[in-house]
């Protein structure tokens, strides 16, 4: 009995990390596909999104909805900042330059973060992560059914937003063909800052979920890009649905692994999982789709 | 007069010793210090470039070359009583082996993919020497590594124990890796590395196979690293788990960047302004990544030549 519940505590576990690792690899994969960038940033806005949800909760004393609703709303902001200042300078230059300018503004914020606000980590308990649900001997705490329940909401609407809206529609013909939505007229540029605020937002709501959860400290953006870039790669370069899926896969091998195998190795998962899908699968899990 | 000046900043290079002790008597040792880290640093970004600014390859994974042999040599000569020439040799082969066992996977990915990759690779790296403690004994670092000593054994043997003789042994494995780093650079093997890095279809079209010299570079460049590695611990005689993380590779793309891609003079310059400058300003690690970030981004996005188009044009 035992053993069973403690195997479903890991799943869920797993569950809570693959929704925070596909909120932010979902992200990355829309940025990949219509901006063919690779944003090293992007973990970041996670690291942001989180403090500035601690600002509101508990420094400010706001109410979890509302504290729960500004941080996107900041990092919406910031990401279009962001796009403003770094992106457009650098979206026509070679991938080198790309990679290396999103990488430096990785470090400048990671590091601007532990000069602001210190390394020792902060915890933000929400009366829903102390409350616990129990079924039969089964223990889940509240916080994690909102944190599944929410991520479940977000990918079916930004399945829908792809497929339905006009932008979303742009977004996917970006992905297939740039100079072709020039041509016939898409605002290019308006896509792509869509994009950056979408991701930016879609971070910074699983750093909302989450945080409650985990503990934020600076420098977890670092990992956080790297895991969500492997479940990019397993997923199929850029295709939004095949990374969802890789960061859940990735969320749960990790949870298992940590639990049953080694816990000081589980950050090393992502990367055995993205090695192996590139020797056996190089062309992702899901086959080669173009396009998100 | 090319010659001359260069003559005349070898000799000043290799007198610096008694130069240093004539003019700043009272910091000399920590004067030394510097110029020994200077030189380490010019040697592992020397070998950086190979792969960077000469095949075009973006790898993040130095760090964890330059932790292999920097581990393997630390423990080949704690553990396992080994002279210091033999733990360097074994460290560099070392590094070089773990290069081209993860290069075959890892060069399966293109461009972007490929950094990421090799950036989860130093990641890994960083998490094992954290975490494997029975070996690397982890955060609390390998300790007691005895100081160089030149020789074969049973023959005549050259300790190195001042500050001065440390100073000239690094100078000797820079100038050892600028000469390498010149005969990889120039020559057919050198235009089989261009060629792959400006036009990959067309290098494979000519017969020169693009991941057979991404390889080759990625390879030793590694076992550069890994040699460096053996030399830093050899000085230090400590090794901790801090010496490989991705700060490092910060620094490795500061010099390589701001310095100039795929020139020797470029990466040397940016070596000694970027290992000097922040020790002599004292900054704080963390200020210290906040500007270099900074000045990458501006420089990658305003001038991507670096330095070394400033000082091309200085030269006309």
């Amino acid at each position: 009995m035992t053993l069973i519940s403690d195997l479903l505590e890991q799943l869920l576990h797993g569950l809570t990390l693959g929704a925070m690792y596909a909120m932010v690899a979902a992200g990355l994969a829309l940025m990949l596909g219509v901006a063919r960038l690779i944003n090293f940033a992007h973990g970041e806005f996670f690291m942001l999104g989180a403090y500035a949800f601690w600002l509101g909760y508990s420094e400010l004393g706001l109410p979890y909805p509302i504290a729960a609703l500004l941080a996107p709303a900041v990092m919406v902001i910031f990401g279009i900042v962001y796009q403003h200042t770094v992106i457009r300078a650098i979206l026509p230059r070679s991938w080198h330059v790309q990679l290396i300018a999103t990488l430096a503004t990785s470090i400048v914020l990671t590091n601007l973060a532990i000069i602001v606000l210190g390394t020792q980590p902060k915890e933000v308990p929400t009366t829903l992560s102390a409350r616990i649900l129990e079924v039969g001997g089964f223990r889940i705490a509240w916080q994690r059914l909102l944190v599944l329940v929410a991520a479940l909401v977000i990918f079916w609407g930004l399945d829908r937003f792809v497929a339905r809206t006009r932008t979303g529609r742009a977004m996917r013909a970006m992905s297939q063909n740039r100079e072709a939505c020039a041509v016939v007229g898409v605002d290019v540029q308006r896509v792509t800052l869509v994009t950056f605020a979408l991701s930016a937002g879609l971070a910074a709501v699983a750093a909302t979920l989450v945080s409650p959860l985990f503990n934020i400290f600076p420098d977890m953006g670092t990992v956080l890009t790297l895991k969500a870039f492997a479940a990019v790669v397993a997923g199929g370069f850029g295709y939004v649905n095949g990374a969802i899926a890789a960061s859940f896969l990735i969320g749960i091998t990790e949870a298992l692994a940590g639990s049953y195998i080694s816990y000081a190795y589980k950050d090393a998962i992502a990367f055995v999982i993205m090695i192996a899908v590139l020797l056996w699968r190089p062309q992702g899990l899901f086959g080669r789709r173009i396009g998100i | 007069m090319r010659r001359a000046a260069i003559g005349a900043l070898a000799a000043v290079v290799v007198s610096a010793p008694w130069l240093v002790a004539a003019l700043v008597p009272r910091q000399q040792r920590y004067v030394l210090h510097v110029l020994i880290f200077t030189a380490l640093f010019a040697a592992l970004a020397l070998s950086y470039d190979l792969v960077v600014g000469h095949v075009g390859s973006l790898s993040l994974a130095h760090p964890a070359f330059f932790g292999v042999g920097a581990y393997t040599a630390a423990l080949l000569a704690t553990r396992a009583g080994w002279p210091f020439l033999g733990a360097l040799i074994g460290a560099a082969l070392a590094a070089g082996v773990v290069a081209a066992l993860v290069g075959v996977p890892l060069f399966r990915l293109t461009e972007h993919a490929f950094a990421v990759g090799t950036l989860g690779l130093a990641l890994v790296a960083s998490v094992v020497a954290n975490n494997w403690v029975e070996v690397t004994r982890g955060p609390l670092c390998i300790t007691e590594i005895p100081k160089p000593v030149l020789g074969v054994p049973g023959g005549p043997a050259l300790a190195i124990t001042t500050l001065p003789g440390h100073y000239w042994l690094a100078l000797g494995a820079l100038a050892a890796v600028v000469l390498l780093y010149r005969g990889l650079t120039t020559f057919r093997l050198g235009r089989a590395f261009h060629a792959v890095r400006d036009n990959e279809p067309l290098a494979g079209a000519a017969g020169i196979d693009p991941l057979k010299y991404r390889l080759l570079a990625f390879t030793i460049a590694a076992t550069v690293a890994g040699g460096v590695g053996a030399l830093y611990v050899h000085y230090l005689s400590v090794m901790c788990p801090e010496e490989m993380t991705v700060a490092l590779t910060v620094n490795l793309l500061v010099i390589v960047f701001l310095g100039g891609v795929g020139s020797l003079r470029g990466v040397l310059v940016g070596a000694v302004l970027f290992t000097a400058l922040p020790e002599v300003l004292r900054l704080a690690p963390t200020w210290r990544l906040v500007i270099y970030g900074t000045l990458l981004l501006l420089v990658v996005v305003r001038s991507p030549e670096g330095l070394e188009s400033l000082l091309r044009r200085a030269a006309r």
